[in-house]
C-alpha cells in the first residue's frame, strides 16, 4: 500500500526531453501499437506509476456522426447507456463491481468522439478488460432503462441550458452549419432531447454502426506489462465482429457572406461577442491548421496586445480569449469576450478584426513564435507526471489517426512553423465572408 | 561545577536546537519526490474569507488574486505574464474561508527564473490602482450576474452556506457581498495585505524534486515580511437549526436546484470521521453512480443529472471529480446536492431526497452495504491525489487539520479498522433529517410554498414506464410528511442577493 500511495512518479523528464530533442520525438514514453483481426485498435503505454493503471476506450464516434435529422443528441446519449449493463453483468451488478474496486470511472462526448475512461489500481486489470470488452459487445438495455436515462439526459440539458454561454454556443453553431452536422452541440438539439424515449429502436441501431472494434481504440496507460496485458486484450476482444458503418455526413457547403445573430437571455449577463471563422479538418501535414492552433496563443492569449489592451489597460472587457481547435471535419475557430458595457459591443468587435488584419498584414516576431513553440512542447510534456493525465492527453489525437505517432509528427511539424507560415493562415482563415458573429446580451 | 555548567550548556543547547526544528517543523511541509523534474509551492498564509472585516465583505479574497493578478514592485502584471510565458510555469494565490493559498509549479529547468517571479509576487506586490479596479470589477460581476443567472446549483449552494453560517464569520461567500466589496479601498487591501502575509502568519508546502538549497532560500526570503501575530478567531458557532428553514429564490427557473444541510462537529482525523466517511460515501459519494441518492434520483427516476452528499467543504462540485484541498474547516456542514430537477417535481425529489436520510439514519448500513463501500473506498481515495501538487495539497491540509501523519494513508488503514457498528453509530452520532437549512432556486416561488406548507400530496408522472418497485416506493413519498411552517419559509427574489 505504502508503495502505491507513495508512488514516485519517475518521469525523469529532463533527460527524455533531451532524449526527445535528439530523436525528434515527443512523446516521452514507450509505446505498443496493435491491431486486432477484427479492426480494435490496442495501444499500450507501460510507465512507472506503481500500483496505478488508466483505461480509456475511445469510441471514434460524436455528434459529428448523427446525420439522420432528428436524431442529435445519440452519441452523448450512448456515454449514459453504457452504464445500464448486460445480461452478464447487469447494470446493478456492473455498479457494484466498479464500486468494489474502488475505480475512478466516468466517460464525455465531444463531437467528434466519445471516451470512457477508468483509473484503477492494476491488480484489478484483468476485471477491467473482462467488463469493459463486456459492455462493448453484449451492451443490453430494455425500453424503460432507456426511457428513464433519456429523462437524465434531459436534466443534463437543463442543468447547462442556465447559462448566457450555452445559449450562445447553441445559436453559433446552429447558425454558421447549414448541412453538416457540427449543426448541432453535442448534447443536441432540445426538441430531439425531448423525442428521444421514442426512439429506443434507433438507439439500437446507431449502437451496431458506431460501437464496433474498427472504430474503437482501447488505451492502456500506467503499472502494466505489455505482453501480458495485451494477451489478455486479445483473450477478451477478439471474438468481437467488426461491422463499423461510416456515417453519411453531408459536406458544408462554402460561406459566402458574414452571418450574425442577437441573442436574448433571458436572465441578466454582461454582454458577450462570439466571432467565429470557418476552419480546415484536422491534417498533420497543413500549415494552416498547425498555425492556427499557434495563432490562437499569439493573436489572443494573455500575452498578446489585444489582451493587454482590452483587459489590463483600457478594461473593457471582463476577459478575451480564443478556441482555435482541432476538428475531424472542418470546425470553426472562435474568439469569445465579455464585455462591461453594451455601448463598447461595437468596439471590442473591431478591436479583434484589427488584431486579425494585423496578422494577415505583418509578420510574427520570430522570437515570440519560438517561445511559443517551447512553451507549446512543455506545457504538453508537463501534464504527463500519472497515468490519468497521459492517457487522457491522447483520446483527442487518437480520433484522427489511431497512433500515438501522431503527437511526435504534430509536434515536429509545429516546430518548423515559421512567421510566413503564421501569416499566410491568418489570410486563409480571418476572411469577412467566413464569419460568424453572436452577441448574447441579457434581460436589463 | 565544571560538569553542572557543561551539563546546563548541554540542555540549553538542547532546547534552542529542539526549539530550532520545532520552529521549522511548524513552518514547513515537505513533500520531496526524488526524480520528479518539476517543483510545486503552496505557501499557506492563515487567512482567509473568516477574517474580513464586517462591512468589507470580500478583502480577502480580492488581496489575493490582487497578489497573484497584479503588477509587483519589480514588474508590471503585463511584464510578469510575458516573463512566465516561455517557461510554461504559473502561480496563483486564492482564498477560501479559513486558508489562503500562494501555489505555483514549474520545470527544475526553470527553477531560478521561476523563482525570483514567484517569491518577488509574494513579498513586492504594488498593489496598482488599474489592477485593484479591474479585479475588483471581475468579483462584482460575479456576484451580480454570474453566479445569478449563469448557474442556478452553485446559486443554491451560495445561499445555503450564507444561511447556515449567518452572523458568524463564516456567513458569507468567499468572494464577499455587493456592499461589502463596493466599500472596500486600494488602502484596505494594503492594510490587510500587512496585518496577515507576516512572517509569523504562513506555512511553507513544498513538493516535488527541489534540493535543499532552494527550500532555505525560501525559507530565508519569506522571513523578509515583516513580524506580526495574528489572533486566531474563535470557531464559529452556528445558529442551531430548528425544524426546516427553507430559503426559496424566485427566478425565472427552467428547472430547481436545491442544497440543503446542517453543521456537523466532527472534523477528518478521528476513527469517528472515517465512519461517517463511509456511510457518506455510500449515500452520495460525489459524482460517482454508486452514490446512493444518485441511484433512487437519478438511475431509478431518471429526474436529474445527479444528487451527492458531502461531510467536508467542496466547492465548484460541478466542475471537479475528486475533493478540492486546502479548503479546510474548523466547523464543517452535512449536504446534499440534489442537481436541477423539472419544476414540477421538485416537492416529490425534496421528499425523496430527505426520506432516504431519515432511512439512513434509522436503519444505518446494512452488512454488505458496508462491505462494498470500505472496500471502494480503501482503493478510490487514491484517485484523490494523482500528481506531486495535489498530495502536498493534503500535506498542507493535514497540518491544519494537525493529522499526526497523513490523512490519505489513514483513510485507507482506517477502512480495515472501522466496524459495521461504528458506521452506523457515527450516523446516529452525527446526522439527523429533522432540523435541516434547504436553499431551493425555482419559479412561482409562492406555489411552492404553499405546497410545501400544507404538506399537500406531490403525485409524480412519468413519460415512460417504471419498474412496480418504483411505483411502490412512490406512493410513500408523494406524502412522506415534512413538517413546514410558514414563518420558517423565506421567498427572496433573485434580485435581492449577495448585497
Amino acid at each position: 500500500m505504502h508503495k502505491i500511495i507513495q508512488f514516485s512518479i519517475v518521469i525523469l523528464l529532463v533527460s527524455l526531453i533531451v532524449y526527445a530533442s535528439a530523436e525528434e520525438k515527443v512523446f516521452p514514453y514507450e509505446v505498443h501499437e496493435t491491431i486486432l483481426e477484427n479492426g480494435l485498435t490496442v495501444i499500450l503505454v507501460p510507465m512507472d506509476s506503481p500500483g496505478l493503471v488508466s483505461y480509456h476506450s475511445v469510441v471514434r464516434t460524436g455528434s459529428r456522426d448523427e446525420w439522420e435529422p432528428g436524431k442529435s443528441g445519440f452519441a452523448h446519449f450512448f456515454e449514459h447507456m453504457m452504464f445500464r449493463g448486460t445480461e452478464k453483468y447487469p447494470g446493478p451488478i456492473y455498479d457494484s463491481l466498479i464500486t468494489s474496486i474502488g475505480a475512478d470511472a466516468n466517460a464525455y462526448t465531444t463531437n467528434d468522439r466519445t471516451v470512457y475512461h477508468l483509473n484503477f489500481a492494476s491488480e484489478d486489470l484483468e476485471k477491467v478488460i473482462e467488463l469493459e470488452s463486456d459492455r462493448f459487445q453484449n451492451l443490453k438495455y430494455s425500453l424503460q432503462d432507456f426511457q428513464t436515462e433519456a429523462g437524465a439526459v434531459y436534466g443534463e440539458y437543463r442543468k447547462s441550458i442556465t447559462s448566457p454561454w450555452s445559449v450562445g454556443f447553441e445559436k453559433m453553431y446552429d447558425m454558421a452549419f447549414d448541412k453538416h452536422t457540427y449543426k448541432h452541440t453535442t448534447i443536441g438539439f432540445e426538441r430531439d432531447i425531448i423525442q428521444m424515449p421514442n426512439q429506443y429502436d434507433y438507439s439500437i441501431s446507431f449502437f451496431n454502426r458506431y460501437y464496433r472494434p474498427d472504430n474503437i481504440v482501447v488505451l492502456i496507460v500506467g503499472d502494466i506489462e505489455p505482453n501480458n496485458t495485451l494477451k489478455l486484450v486479445k483473450q477478451y476482444y477478439e471474438n468481437w465482429k467488426e461491422g463499423y458503418v461510416p456515417p453519411q455526413i453531408t459536406p458544408e457547403p462554402e460561406q459566402k457572406g458574414e452571418r450574425r445573430e442577437y441573442v436574448k437571455f433571458d436572465g441578466k449577463t454582461l454582454p458577450i461577442i462570439m466571432i467565429a471563422f470557418k476552419g480546415d479538418a484536422f491534417d498533420v501535414n497543413n500549415k494552416n491548421v498547425l498555425a492556427s492552433y499557434l495563432l490562437e496563443e499569439l493573436a489572443f492569449g494573455s500575452t498578446s496586445d489585444i489582451y493587454k489592451q482590452l483587459v489590463l489597460n483600457e478594461q473593457k472587457v471582463q476577459f478575451i480569449s480564443a478556441g482555435f481547435n482541432f476538428s475531424r471535419d472542418p470546425g470553426l475557430l472562435s474568439i469569445y469576450s465579455m464585455i462591461k458595457n453594451p455601448s463598447d459591443i461595437p468596439y471590442v468587435e473591431n478591436q479583434v478584426y484589427n488584431v486579425l488584419d494585423k496578422f494577415k498584414n505583418e509578420l510574427v516576431d520570430e522570437e515570440k513564435l519560438e517561445k511559443l513553440k517551447k512553451r507549446t512542447k512543455y506545457q504538453f510534456l508537463m501534464r504527463l507526471d500519472n497515468p490519468k493525465s497521459v492517457a487522457s492527453s491522447l483520446p483527442m489525437f487518437l480520433t484522427y489517426e489511431p497512433t500515438v505517432d501522431l503527437v511526435d509528427e504534430l509536434f515536429s511539424n509545429i516546430m518548423k512553423l515559421t512567421p510566413e507560415d503564421i501569416k499566410e493562415a491568418a489570410n486563409h482563415y480571418f476572411q469577412k465572408d467566413k464569419r460568424n458573429v453572436i452577441i448574447v446580451e441579457g434581460v436589463k | 561545577m565544571k560538569r553542572i555548567i557543561i551539563l546546563i550548556l548541554s540542555f540549553i543547547l538542547i532546547v534552542l536546537l529542539s526549539n530550532c526544528s520545532n520552529s521549522l517543523d511548524e513552518k514547513v511541509v515537505q513533500l520531496h519526490v526524488k526524480n520528479d523534474p518539476t517543483v510545486s509551492f503552496r505557501i499557506w498564509f492563515k487567512v482567509g474569507s473568516q477574517n474580513d472585516p464586517v462591512g468589507k465583505e470580500g478583502l480577502a479574497s480580492l488581496t489575493a488574486n490582487l497578489l497573484s493578478q497584479g503588477a509587483t514592485k519589480n514588474n508590471s502584471y503585463e511584464e510578469i505574464l510575458e516573463k512566465l510565458f516561455p517557461l510554461a510555469a504559473w502561480y496563483s494565490c486564492n482564498a477560501s474561508t479559513e486558508m489562503t493559498i500562494f501555489s505555483g509549479r514549474t520545470h527544475l529547468d526553470n527553477i531560478n527564473e521561476f523563482y525570483s517571479l514567484f517569491i518577488d509576487g509574494i513579498l513586492n506586490p504594488a498593489f496598482e490602482e488599474s489592477d485593484f479596479n479591474r479585479l475588483k470589477d471581475q468579483a462584482l460581476n460575479y456576484l451580480k450576474t454570474n453566479l445569478k443567472y449563469s448557474s442556478d446549483e452553485e446559486l443554491g449552494k451560495a445561499v445555503l452556506y450564507n444561511d447556515i453560517f449567518e452572523g458568524t464569520p463564516y456567513g458569507h461567500i468567499t468572494t464577499g457581498t455587493i456592499t461589502g466589496l463596493e466599500n472596500i479601498t486600494l488602502e484596505d487591501v494594503k492594510d490587510f495585505y500587512k496585518k496577515y502575509y507576516t512572517r509569523d502568519n504562513y506555512v511553507i508546502g513544498i513538493g516535488g524534486g527541489y534540493e535543499n538549497d532552494l527550500l532555505n532560500t525560501l525559507i530565508k526570503d519569506l522571513d523578509k515580511l515583516p513580524e506580526g501575530k495574528v489572533q486566531s478567531i474563535p470557531t464559529p458557532s452556528p445558529k442551531v437549526v430548528d425544524g426546516f428553514e427553507l430559503t426559496i429564490v424566485e427566478k425565472n427557473a427552467p428547472a430547481t436546484a436545491v442544497s440543503m444541510g446542517f453543521p456537523i462537529d466532527i472534523l477528518r482525523g478521528s476513527k469517528e470521521w472515517y465512519a461517517l466517511a463511509i456511510a457518506n460515501s455510500w449515500f452520495g459519494e460525489h459524482r460517482n453512480s454508486s452514490s446512493h441518492l444518485y441511484q433512487v434520483i437519478r438511475e431509478a427516476r431518471g429526474l436529474n443529472y445527479g444528487d451527492y452528499s458531502y461531510i467536508e467543504n467542496f466547492p465548484n462540485g460541478g466542475s471537479r471529480q475528486m475533493p478540492p484541498t486546502n479548503v479546510s474547516r474548523r466547523q464543517q456542514i452535512f449536504e446534499i446536492w440534489i442537481r436541477p430537477v423539472p419544476n414540477e417535481t421538485r416537492h416529490f425529489s425534496l421528499r425523496a431526497a430527505i426520506r432516504e436520510l431519515k432511512l439512513l439514519v434509522d436503519n444505518g448500513l446494512t452488512e454488505n452495504q458496508f462491505e462494498l463501500t470500505r472496500n471502494f473506498l480503501k482503493k478510490y481515495v487514491l484517485h484523490y491525489a494523482p500528481t506531486t501538487m495535489d498530495r502536498l495539497g493534503y500535506v498542507v491540509d493535514d497540518k491544519f487539520y494537525k493529522i499526526d501523519g497523513s490523512h490519505l494513508e489513514r483513510f485507507r488503514t482506517m477502512m480495515d479498522k472501522i466496524t459495521l457498528e461504528d458506521v452506523n453509530n457515527a450516523v446516529k452520532k452525527y446526522l439527523q433529517y429533522e432540523n435541516m437549512k434547504i436553499a431551493v432556486v425555482t419559479n412561482n416561488a409562492e406555489e411552492f410554498k404553499y405546497n410545501l406548507v400544507n404538506n399537500v400530496e406531490s403525485p409524480i408522472e412519468y413519460s415512460s414506464p417504471k419498474p412496480q418497485e418504483v411505483y411502490d416506493e412512490d406512493e410513500f413519498i408523494k406524502i412522506f410528511n415534512l413538517p413546514i411552517s410558514e414563518e420558517k419559509v423565506k421567498i427572496i427574489p433573485v434580485e435581492e442577493l449577495f448585497k
